[in-house]
C-alpha cells in the first residue's frame, strides 16, 4: 500500500446561484460544455439531481433563477470541469 | 459528426423541431426533416425520408426519430434497401428523444450514444 496517494479519483464541488431560469437553450450549453471532461458531472437543485449529460434531465430540474444549484464532479479533471461549468452557469442570460 | 433525421406527419412539426434541435442542440449537427405526404397533406413519404437520410449522412452514422404510425412504416419500407448498421431507426418521443439526440451529436457522441440519449428520453420525467 502506497501512502499519501488517493484512493478515490479526486472530486470536487461548488454551488452557483442561477441568475436567471435553467431554461432548455442553457441547459443544452450546460450538457454540451460537460461533455468536454472525462469527470462524471452530476447537477443538484434541492431535492432533484440529473446526470450533467442528460439534457433532458438538467431541464427538469426545474432551477428557476435563484435557486442554489450544486455541481459535483468526479474524476481526473473533476477540478477543471466544475470551474468551467459553474462560471457557465454564473454567465447565463448575461 | 451523427446525422438526425425527424419523420413527422406534418412539414410544420418536423421544421417547427429542427429550429429546436438547432438552438438548444447546435446548428452544426445536421439535421434533415422529412415531413407530409408527396402531396403535401397529412402523411408521410418513403421518398423524402430516403432523401432526407442521404443529406444527413456525413459518415458517422444517422439516427431516424419518427412521430407516430405509419412515419415508422415508411423508415422501415427505406431501410429495407439501404439495410446499412450505420443508419438506425430509433423508438423515442418525438421531441424529447430528438432534443436529447441532438444535443448528444453536437457534444461529438456516438451513433451509439446518440440513439441511446433519444431511447433513454422515454424514462425522464418531464415534471
Amino acid at each position: 500500500m502506497q501512502l499519501g496517494r488517493p484512493v478515490m479519483s479526486p472530486s470536487s464541488e461548488r454551488t452557483v446561484r442561477m441568475p436567471v431560469d435553467l431554461h432548455a437553450r442553457p441547459a443544452g450549453e450546460f450538457t454540451k460544455a460537460a461533455a468536454r471532461f472525462q469527470a462524471t458531472v452530476r447537477l443538484r437543485a434541492g431535492a432533484k439531481e440529473a446526470d450533467a449529460r442528460s439534457v433532458l434531465m438538467v431541464m427538469a430540474l426545474g432551477a428557476t433563477a435563484g435557486t442554489d444549484v450544486t455541481i459535483t464532479a468526479s474524476g481526473a479533471d473533476a477540478a477543471d470541469a466544475v470551474e468551467a461549468l459553474a462560471a457557465l452557469l454564473a454567465g447565463v442570460g448575461a | 459528426m451523427v446525422g438526425i433525421v425527424l419523420v413527422s406527419h406534418s412539414r410544420k412539426v418536423a421544421e417547427g423541431l429542427s429550429e429546436m434541435l438547432a438552438q438548444i442542440g447546435s446548428a452544426e449537427v445536421p439535421v434533415f426533416v422529412a415531413g407530409g405526404a408527396a402531396d403535401g397533406r397529412l402523411g408521410t413519404s418513403p421518398d423524402s425520408v430516403a432523401a432526407a437520410i442521404r443529406e444527413a449522412d456525413r459518415g458517422d452514422g444517422v439516427v431516424i426519430i419518427p412521430d407516430l404510425g405509419s412515419a415508422v412504416l415508411s423508415v422501415k419500407t427505406v431501410l429495407e434497401d439501404i439495410a446499412s448498421d450505420r443508419v438506425v431507426l430509433v423508438d423515442a418521443p418525438f421531441v424529447e428523444g430528438s432534443v436529447a439526440a441532438a444535443v448528444t451529436a453536437a457534444s461529438g457522441g456516438s451513433l451509439e450514444e446518440v440513439s441511446d440519449a433519444a431511447r433513454q428520453a422515454r424514462d425522464v420525467p418531464k415534471l
